[in-house]
């Protein structure tokens, strides 16, 4: 890549340049020239103001939220604010108005607006720590599986068939039925003890790492296998080579580059999926107790009224779809921002 | 290619091994058995039942019948008869000296007393399969030329609304998606069917539908609800790819040379810029046929989903085994299949 | 181009969807004439169709049927197709849960009240669905000039030894093995000689049954499910039937002679019931009105889509819609709220740290406002529980003459019972670490949800809420040291009598209670309470009966709080109002040939 590189800029050089620019350029580096291009997508600059804004919401939540999110006021239970029926007629004819809550209330009189600001916690340390895991241990198996090829890539991708059709529900039952619940007073220095003192001190959330550890990066593995395959016959990584690049060097300075735009697209697009997984976790009680909210939880809650009362679910779901704009055009700038072959351009 | 593919048929024997030996040993460490009652079961009875399906034998000869069963082959002098523990689903009459060769007993469900889960796969994967592909054919009539417009016109109003609406496509998960299109074209409008499967046995090759009006009324929103968010994947990932490939050289030299903008794109630009997602359509389609759960509940299709996820909790133990071969056989298969097409899409990959 | 003949075969596609789907037959056409220069709005019905067969479209709630044998049936959806298809020597009507006959129209019962003789009536035939003719006939036998087969004294006396047979492993084999004379051993294995169990047919239409016990639910047992007759010829083969083994229930094979047969059973999908025209009908047991039923398997909210679609025409009401049918005008004409013999509740680990002081425990359960909780939560009519044997239940306390009896809400009293504890241990509210335990479901979260609430505000306690999967938590609320503080479970009637509530759960031995102070389940042992029930058990008088009952439901609830009541079932029902229909009590075991469909 970085051979081509240079012979473009020196036929441009020799040239005069097409469109005339100058001989002498001012030199960047790889991240200043990303970081210039990236101020100059105006879609992931909007996508990266949101993140943040999502990021201090999740920290200043008590301040935000009106009510906690655990207060319920059980005759309040299901009531909406004015404007829900006049958006949804139907509901006209048993909905409770009451204009102490923004966005409604749920099935236990619990304010959904700040259920919704106090998920924002959950959610987004799923969303992060989800990709985090996938790309991790997913880049790196698929990269050497795809690089070595041969026996160390069939026995690599075997492994990942197998996980594939692991019986991750099983397994997650068995944790659950030793770690939460049947230990109510594990024995102290027990392994299960440990693991439960984990849980609790991560306020629930060890569980929901292992669920999404064990399903993420199976597909980032392939997916980065099947790009590997097809740039690591490319010529360039073949100059590498002979220059005496070494294999390490060859696969993240020269390779990486070349594959990251796809991986952190498909990325950014499942992170609805590990969303839904801390959903499902969290709904067979290996996740977030009650009443701690998750925006997951919320939509599977709501899903159950969606006829009577869609404000329930409709709004958490908005929260996700504003998340993934974000995470989605932030990506893609940076996908944008960190291309190679666009160095040195708009 | 010949030989790459008979040893990946061979891989996947090791692979279904594997995973037989890892779920049957992980099924019984979980705690909870097929016969766990609210109310107990006397000790007589449950050991009647346990007698019936070799539940009291120890666990190794417990496993070591099951790998007899369903892997070998073999030889046998009675015809296949109506015996929920003698139904396999491979049966060979020999024609000499009255034998028969069977092979693949997967053996009798727990649960469901008068089937076997070779029953449950003749009946209820087709109906699986069927939804799997329609929603995956859903996906890709929508999702390709989504993304491919969306990457020719970068950055213009066609982009940010094409990929908006896959971003919402894949916020709003099948369990809201589903009971919203049954209100609407079910309910209110009565336009489509609310619940059900338009497809019953006969199949056409063991798993195709008979083509009737019939069929797709019933798969319509099914195959909507359960595509949709799949569409958005492959439209992003088709866009993201497109982008990529469209700025490599040889598209340049292709321009350069003269051709057609459409035959630039058709002809040099799709084949190699689909390579990431042929590489997701494959664990996608195992995922879409397995994965069909929630779709099944909402829309009261008889498929494969909703009988695996009951299969834990009654703890169906030969109905767990069976399904999570099952599964793993269309995972391996998919991703082989994807791998050759790989290499018929871009000539430079090679297998060693 | 390519794009754009997609786009274009899609809108195709849709626009073809809608074109075949479009108006069903039959609805109204709404139309503006002109009429001697007046508009005016014309309804134009078109004829209504014509008469068909009358075909109850119904609901069996999701996932398949297990089976339709009556050896193996255990649960509900089974035994309601077995109770249609086959008849018991006795019945017992599901609204009154009076016995009634069945196939044996008398019986006579020895001087040591041990051996039944039932007379049976010869006029049933065997019958089957003939797919091709499409009509039910009647099974015929193998001699020369082919007869019908009636059912008789074998058949039974064949059923009834089946499901002992220990190798069929039929789970309901022990209420048989319970009561019948030999039964226990040879359903163990102990004998093998069938000639020793207590069971005979004297003569074609005589049967003679020997019972353990002189009890006064002999005559119940012997009508159950489990003893119906079954087709010996069908499942072992004879001269001119070819057995079908484990298979004989399935569609085109299956044998019957209730008021109804199976016509067809799509497993998981569908089971469709057809008229017997050869059942004879009695008093209690009548000829079938409507001809055909059809069952869906379907989850609550797809199958509340179908009734309002107008697919169905019984269906359940999810909670979640409740507020939204109580609103509607057609919905809430349609809607009945009928009891059903079942109760809620919360159990306590009365060996666990904290809610082994009494005290605690009646704190908690006082805490609780039931009426909140059913008019904010559930929404379903429930009413709210003071005890535990249900109201309906034979020898159980009804609200009318016992209005005081048990735990209600009252805050005040919860909180100084509570206070007296913390003043003795010198803690304060929110320092006490309780769990409380459910299998993992919405229903069960929401309520628990509500009550940590009440908990939180009443009292001042934070207790956590954990959930488990449900095999698991089986096992983990009856395990001695894994029991946790509290835990949630519901019990609905095997038979219609209080000694199945309070004794069968809660005295030692009983299902939340397996191993008394050993632990496990409430862990409790209270002489005068184990020997109220047993009196109880054995009392003739009914006053006295309820009398007893009381006692220890009080004993139960409130002296020792081992557990919270929280309340009472009840069933939401939407039913067509062309659909005449009983309800029954018997947690929903319907008796469909009583029904009838009106022309609409």
């Amino acid at each position: 890549m970085s051979a081509q590189n240079k012979s473009t800029g020196l036929a441009e050089a020799l040239n005069g340049g097409a469109g005339g620019a100058p001989l002498s350029r001012k030199s960047e580096s790889l991240w200043a020239d990303a970081a210039r291009r990236l101020l100059r997508n105006r879609a992931a600059i909007l996508g990266g103001v949101i993140v943040i804004l999502l990021l201090l919401t999740a920290i200043f939540a008590p301040f935000i939220a009106p009510r906690t999110f655990a207060e319920q006021v059980l005759v309040d239970n299901n009531v909406v604010p004015s404007w829900v029926p006049r958006v949804f007629p139907s509901m006209r004819d048993y909905a409770r108005i009451s204009g102490d809550y923004l966005l409604g209330a749920d099935y236990v009189g619990r304010d959904l607006f700040s259920r919704i600001i106090y998920g924002t916690r959950i959610s987004l340390t799923v969303a992060l720590i989800g990709p985090l895991i996938s790309l991790l241990i997913g880049v790196t198996f698929g990269s050497i599986s795809g690089y070595f090829g041969g026996r160390v890539d069939n026995l690599m991708m075997r492994i990942v068939d197998v996980l594939y059709g692991f019986p991750g529900l099983l397994f997650i039952i068995l944790l659950m039925a030793f770690f939460r619940g049947t230990l109510s007073q594990p024995e102290p220095g027990t392994f299960a003890y440990t693991m439960s003192e984990i849980d609790r001190r991560m306020g629930g959330m060890f569980f929901i790492f292992i669920g999404i550890g064990l399903t993420a990066w199976e597909t980032m593995a392939r997916l980065t296998r099947g790009q590997v395959l097809s740039v690591r016959e490319k010529e360039f990584i073949e100059a590498a080579h002979t220059i005496g690049a070494g294999n390490l060097r060859i696969m993240f300075r020269h390779i990486l580059p070349n594959i990251v735009g796809p991986l952190v697209v498909s990325e950014t697009l499942t992170i609805p999926s590990y969303i839904s997984t801390e959903a499902f976790l969290s709904f067979i009680g290996l996740g977030v107790n009650p009443p701690t909210p998750s925006w997951g939880a919320m939509i599977s809650d709501g899903s159950a009224v969606v006829r009577s009362y869609p404000n329930q679910t409709i709004f958490p779901a908005l929260a996700l779809a504003i998340t993934m704009f974000a995470f989605n055009f932030l990506g893609d700038g940076l996908r944008d921002a960190l291309d190679p072959r666009l160095r040195g351009t708009q | 290619m010949g030989r790459y593919i008979v040893r990946r048929l061979l891989w996947m024997l090791v692979v279904l091994l594997a995973l037989s030996a890892i779920t049957f040993f992980l099924m019984h460490a979980v705690p909870g058995g097929p016969f766990d009652r609210e109310k107990a079961l006397p000790p007589e009875i449950i050991a009647n039942l346990e007698q019936r399906y070799h539940l009291d034998e120890p666990l190794l000869q417990q496993y070591a019948r099951y790998l007899y069963d369903v892997f070998i082959p073999h030889l046998s002098r009675t015809p296949p008869g109506r015996s929920l523990m003698d139904d396999h689903l491979i049966n060979i009459n020999l024609r000499v000296g009255g034998l028969w060769l069977k092979w693949m007993n997967f053996g009798p469900s727990y649960h469901s007393l008068s089937r076997t889960v070779n029953d449950i796969f003749r009946q209820q994967l087709p109906i699986s399969a069927q939804l799997g592909t329609m929603a995956l054919c859903v996906a890709l009539i929508i999702g390709v030329p989504m993304g491919i417009m969306a990457a020719l016109k970068q950055n213009t109003i066609f982009d940010y609304v094409g990929m908006s609406v896959a971003i919402f496509g894949v916020s709003v998960p099948v369990i809201i998606l589903g009971p919203i299109l049954v209100w609407i074209f079910g309910v209110e409008l009565r336009w489509l069917p609310v619940t059900g499967w338009g497809a019953s046995p006969p199949y056409i090759l063991g798993f195709l539908p008979r083509p009737s009006v019939e069929f797709f009324r019933y798969a319509a929103m099914p195959s909507v609800a359960l595509g949709l968010g799949s569409s958005a994947i492959i439209a992003r990932l088709t866009r993201a790819s497109l982008l990529q490939v469209i700025r490599e050289d040889y598209i340049r030299t292709a321009r350069a040379k003269g051709l057609a903008e459409r035959v630039v794109i058709v002809r040099h630009a799709l084949k190699n810029s689909l390579i990431p997602v042929v590489t997701i359509l494959g664990p996608m389609f195992a995922a879409l046929v397995t994965g069909t759960f929630v779709t099944e509940t909402i829309f009261g299709i008889p498929g494969m989903g909703r009988y695996f996820v009951t299969s834990i909790t009654n703890r169906d133990y030969p109905v767990i085994m069976g399904t999570i071969l099952l599964y793993a056989v269309f995972l391996v298969v998919a991703n082989l299949v994807v791998d050759i097409v790989y290499a018929y899409l871009d000539p430079r990959i090679r297998y060693t | 181009m390519r794009t754009k003949l997609f786009a274009v075969a899609s809108l195709l596609v849709v626009a073809a969807l809608a074109l075949t789907a479009c108006q069903p037959a039959g609805t109204p056409i709404v139309q503006t004439v002109i009429v001697g220069g007046t508009p005016m709005v014309v309804t134009a019905t078109p004829a209504p169709p014509p008469a068909g067969p009358k075909v109850l479209h119904l609901n069996m709630g999701p996932g398949d049927i297990p089976t339709i044998d009556p050896a193996l049936s255990t649960d509900t959806s089974s035994v309601q197709i077995v109770e249609e298809t086959t008849v018991g020597l006795t019945r017992q009507n599901e609204e009154t849960t009076a016995l009634e006959p069945g196939m044996a129209t008398s019986w006579d019962i020895s001087e040591d009240g041990l051996v039944y003789t039932f007379h049976l009536r010869n006029d049933v035939p065997w019958v089957r669905y003939n797919a091709v003719t499409g009509e039910v006939e009647q099974v015929m036998d193998c001699s020369e000039e082919p007869q019908p087969r009636i059912v008789n004294a074998y058949d039974f006396e064949y059923g009834i030894l089946r499901t002992l047979n220990p190798a069929t492993a039929s789970e309901y084999a022990y209420v048989l093995a319970f009561a019948i004379a030999g039964a226990a051993d040879y359903n163990a294995g102990v004998i093998t000689d069938t000639t020793q169990v207590g069971v005979r047919a004297v003569d074609t239409y005589t049967l003679e049954i020997t019972f353990n016990e002189p009890a006064a639910y002999n005559a119940n047992i012997a009508g159950m499910w489990v003893a119906h007759a079954q087709p010996r010829w069908l499942i072992e083969g004879d001269d001119c039937t070819e057995g079908q083994g484990d298979r004989w229930t399935e569609t085109g094979f299956f044998q019957g002679y209730g008021p109804y047969t199976l016509k067809e059973w799509v497993h998981d999908y569908y089971i469709t019931l057809v008229r017997n025209p050869f059942w004879p009908g009695s008093d209690n047991i009548p000829q079938a009105a409507i001809d055909e039923i059809n069952w869906v398997m379907l989850d609550e909210v797809p199958a509340f889509a179908e009734f309002e679609a107008g697919n169905l025409d019984v269906a359940g009401v999810p909670s979640a819609e409740l507020d939204r049918v109580r609103a509607d005008p057609e919905l809430s004409q349609l809607l009945v709220i009928a009891p059903v013999l079942c109760t809620y509740y919360y159990g306590f680990n009365t060996q666990a740290p904290i809610v082994n002081d009494v005290r605690v425990r009646r704190a908690l359960s006082m805490a609780i406002d039931r009426q909140a909780l059913i008019d904010n939560v559930l929404k379903g009519g429930q009413e709210p529980a003071q005890w535990f044997s249900r109201p309906g239940l034979a020898g159980a306390p009804t609200m009318a003459d016992h209005p005081d009896l048990g735990v209600h809400f009252d805050p005040e009293a919860a909180r100084a019972s509570l206070q007296e504890y913390l003043d003795e241990t010198g803690q304060t509210a929110d320092q006490l670490n309780i769990t409380l335990m459910f299998n993992t479901s919405s229903g069960h979260q929401r309520i628990a949800e509500a009550i940590q609430q009440m908990w939180a505000e009443n009292l001042g306690i934070n207790v956590q809420l954990t959930n488990q999967e449900w095999a698991v938590y089986l096992d983990t609320i009856k395990d001695p040291v894994a029991t946790p503080q509290i835990w949630r479970l519901g019990w609905c009637q095997d038979y219609p009598d209080a000694n199945n509530f309070i004794r069968e759960v809660f005295a030692v031995g009983g299902s939340a209670n397996p191993n008394g102070a050993g632990g496990g389940g409430v862990g409790w042992e209270n002489p005068v309470f184990e020997e109220l029930v047993v009196q109880a058990a054995r009392e003739q008088d009914p006053a006295a009966r309820v009398e007893l009952y009381a006692q220890a439901e009080q004993i139960l609830v409130y002296e020792d709080a081992v557990m919270i009541p929280l309340y009472w079932y009840t069933r939401n029902t939407l039913t067509r109002p062309y659909v005449t229909r009983t309800f029954s009590v018997l947690g929903g075991l319907e008796h469909i040939e009583k029904w009838d469909i009106a022309p609409h």
